[in-house]
């Protein structure tokens, strides 16, 4: 008769734990529900749709009409935030401008994990340690038209255009962008947006705000911003309420308005 | 600080090779360019999925680059107007071709094309390098070939159909255009004094440093900050347009409204795009005379005077030229930078930094033709 040796005991014994081990493994690591979710960023002047080049609207704090002939920030270390959990979206820079087609700018948040947020939560320009390496991580690029240079880093929000005065043209450079310009942006949400597979938060962009928030600007008088830390802030204080939800949830913000 | 990091990580980035791996090829496949390289600081790129860089579309490129065959009579190459000592440009205002007639354009510079604007010819109306390739060779003026009678031509040649079916599987247009496209690619600069100062090699010459520090900056007055405006569309390391849609497209001021020539209107239709212009790299610049889409300038001193004195005012001319002064009551009338003589050699001392004699000298750019 032949008689089992103690180790073919053993390779069985080890494979059936191994085997179970690694089936509540599967079932422990089983993905969590997911939602593919889109940003979508609407810009308006005031109460009028956006209309690069096109339009003409009123300088907030004086005379004269403008026109906006580019526009363009970054949307950084996008969060959604839930009571006890937090999602961070990765390499998260993001260059919102506005001349698609349809012009929106979207952002696609892929594999959000369903949960309750509470809140998102976001950067307008470019946090300190990312605007201090010349990586090229998320829509950050050295080479790009946001970067200033390596020692000043990243205009975090760019606006060009002009204003029309009479029979002047005044150019208008909004170039903002020192560390202490990076505003935090914290918008509160509906817990239901998460209950489907796919979603969309649609979100005003008012770029009046730039101009008309905290501190009235006269574009006249102050016709250009770049590297004056004081002009710098006026502007930052302003932008930092610029995004909201737009009013009706599931609709746009141009059907609202 | 930041510079000392910057310097550290391009000098650790230099060895980044880009290619190993990534297309999983299989046995019997063309094979991939191996050894190619670019300084970090260049970015990313993209390639076709369709035409990577493989070392059998590079020689066949190299030898279509520079064989006259590709011209109707035979007797212009692409190395006619695109020269390597002159950093593939011609020294000629603008290209003359096979009809003998002055073009419209100067031919541009060839260097570091997967980086800049992803659109080619100096109103942007190709969409790709293998777009482009084609355009030349079929324009009466320039080489006025048919493409079926080029691919008969070249069919004739062992050497060719050897080349085509290693690289592209045969000889089609399509595979002329991959070809001359995946050449162009591999025509990277990144050995100037600029890209030496980079990599801490080097330093500039105190005249060169003033120039660097006018180049990188968008003048203030209000904050005391001196500046020559190039930063504002040429990029800081490429020194090339940006790549972002139509960004790297710019009406810097040479024509008034009246004359204002069509430019990327012509492309996108858009009466805002109407005297638009790709900003092209000025990697070689001192190599690439004379300047601007007409060649309308000789020298770098007529650019800088354009720029410190000469722009004219239309209704698409940059905000940034516009409103660009180092002087604090600058008129509304008059559009100046406002250099001084001085600030305009310093900035004329660096461009000259950006001359890359490597790859102007270097033989896998070189007509392979007179070696064989």
């Amino acid at each position: 008769m032949k008689v089992m040796s103690r180790q073919a005991y053993v390779i069985p014994v080890l494979l059936l734990l191994a085997a179970g081990a690694g089936g509540a493994l599967y079932v422990g690591s089983r993905p969590a529900p997911t939602v593919q979710l889109s940003l979508r960023f609407h810009p308006f002047v005031g109460e009028e749709v956006l209309q690069l080049e096109q339009g003409r609207y009123a300088n907030p704090g004086g005379e004269g009409m403008f026109k906006v002939r580019d526009i363009q920030f970054f949307i950084s270390n996008i969060r959604l935030v839930a009571e006890n959990d937090v999602f961070r979206e990765t390499d998260s820079y993001h260059l919102a401008r506005f001349d698609s087609e349809d012009g929106m700018y979207v952002i696609g948040l892929e594999n959000v994990t369903r949960d309750s947020y509470k809140h998102i939560e976001f950067g307008i320009g470019v946090d300190p340690a990312a605007n201090g390496t010349f990586a090229s991580v998320g829509d950050l690029d050295p080479n790009g038209r946001m970067a200033w240079s390596w020692d000043v880093g990243y205009k975090f929000v760019l606006f060009e255009g002009a204003l029309e005065l009479g029979d002047r043209r005044i150019p208008l450079v909004y170039h903002v962008g020192f560390d202490e310009n990076y505003m935090q942006v914290s918008i509160p949400l509906a817990a239901a947006l998460f209950e489907r597979q796919e979603a969309t938060l649609d979100l005003r962009v008012d770029l009046l705000q730039m101009f008309k928030g905290a501190q009235t600007v006269d574009m006249s008088a102050l016709s250009n911003v770049k590297f004056d830390r004081g002009d710098a802030r006026i502007l930052a204080r302003n932008y930092h309420r610029m995004v909201s939800l737009c009013p009706a949830p599931g609709r746009t913000c141009d059907e609202e308005g | 600080m930041r510079v000392l990091a910057i310097l550290a990580a391009v000098s650790a980035a230099m060895a980044f090779a880009f290619y190993s791996g990534v297309f999983g090829w299989r046995a019997g496949s063309p094979t991939p360019l191996h050894g190619f390289e670019a300084p970090f600081v260049f970015g990313r790129f993209q390639l076709p999925a369709d035409n990577p860089l493989t070392q059998e579309a590079v020689e066949l490129g190299r030898r279509l680059f520079y064989d006259p065959r590709l011209s109707g009579d035979n007797t212009v190459s692409c190395s006619t107007c695109h020269l390597q000592r002159l950093a593939f440009t011609d020294g000629k205002p603008t290209a003359i071709g096979v009809s003998g007639k002055t073009l419209a354009f100067n031919s541009m510079s060839l260097a570091n094309l997967m980086w800049g604007p992803q659109r080619f010819f100096w109103n942007g109306r190709a969409s790709t390098l293998e777009e482009q390739a084609l355009v030349p060779i079929q324009h009466p003026d320039e080489m006025a070939q048919d493409l079926d009678d080029l691919v008969d031509e070249l069919g004739e040649d062992e050497t060719y159909r050897l080349l085509f079916d290693a690289a592209y599987g045969g000889l089609s247009p399509t595979s002329i255009a991959a070809a001359l496209a995946t050449f162009e690619r591999t025509l990277v600069s990144a050995n100037s004094r600029y890209d030496q100062f980079l990599r801490g090699e080097v330093s500039l010459t105190e005249q060169e440093e003033l120039g660097r520090k006018l180049f990188m900056a968008h003048p203030d007055t209000k904050a005391s900050l001196r500046g020559a405006n190039c930063i504002d569309c040429h990029s800081q390391f490429l020194t090339s347009g940006f790549n972002t849609r139509f960004d790297g497209f710019v009406n810097n001021g040479l024509d008034p409204e009246a004359e204002l020539p069509a430019g990327l209107e012509e492309v996108t239709g858009k009466p805002e795009h109407r005297g638009l212009f790709k900003v092209p790299t000025l990697r070689n610049i001192a190599l690439t005379a004379p300047y601007m889409h007409d060649g309308r300038f000789g020298t770098l001193k007529e650019v800088l005077d354009h720029y410190n004195e000469g722009i004219r005012v239309s209704s698409t001319l940059s905000p940034l030229i516009l409103e660009a002064s180092n002087l604090d009551n600058a008129s509304d009338d008059h559009v100046s930078l406002n250099l001084t003589a001085e600030e305009t050699a310093a900035v004329i001392a660096f461009l000259h930094t950006l001359t890359d004699m490597d790859f102007v000298t270097d033989e896998r750019f070189s007509n392979p033709f007179p070696t064989e």
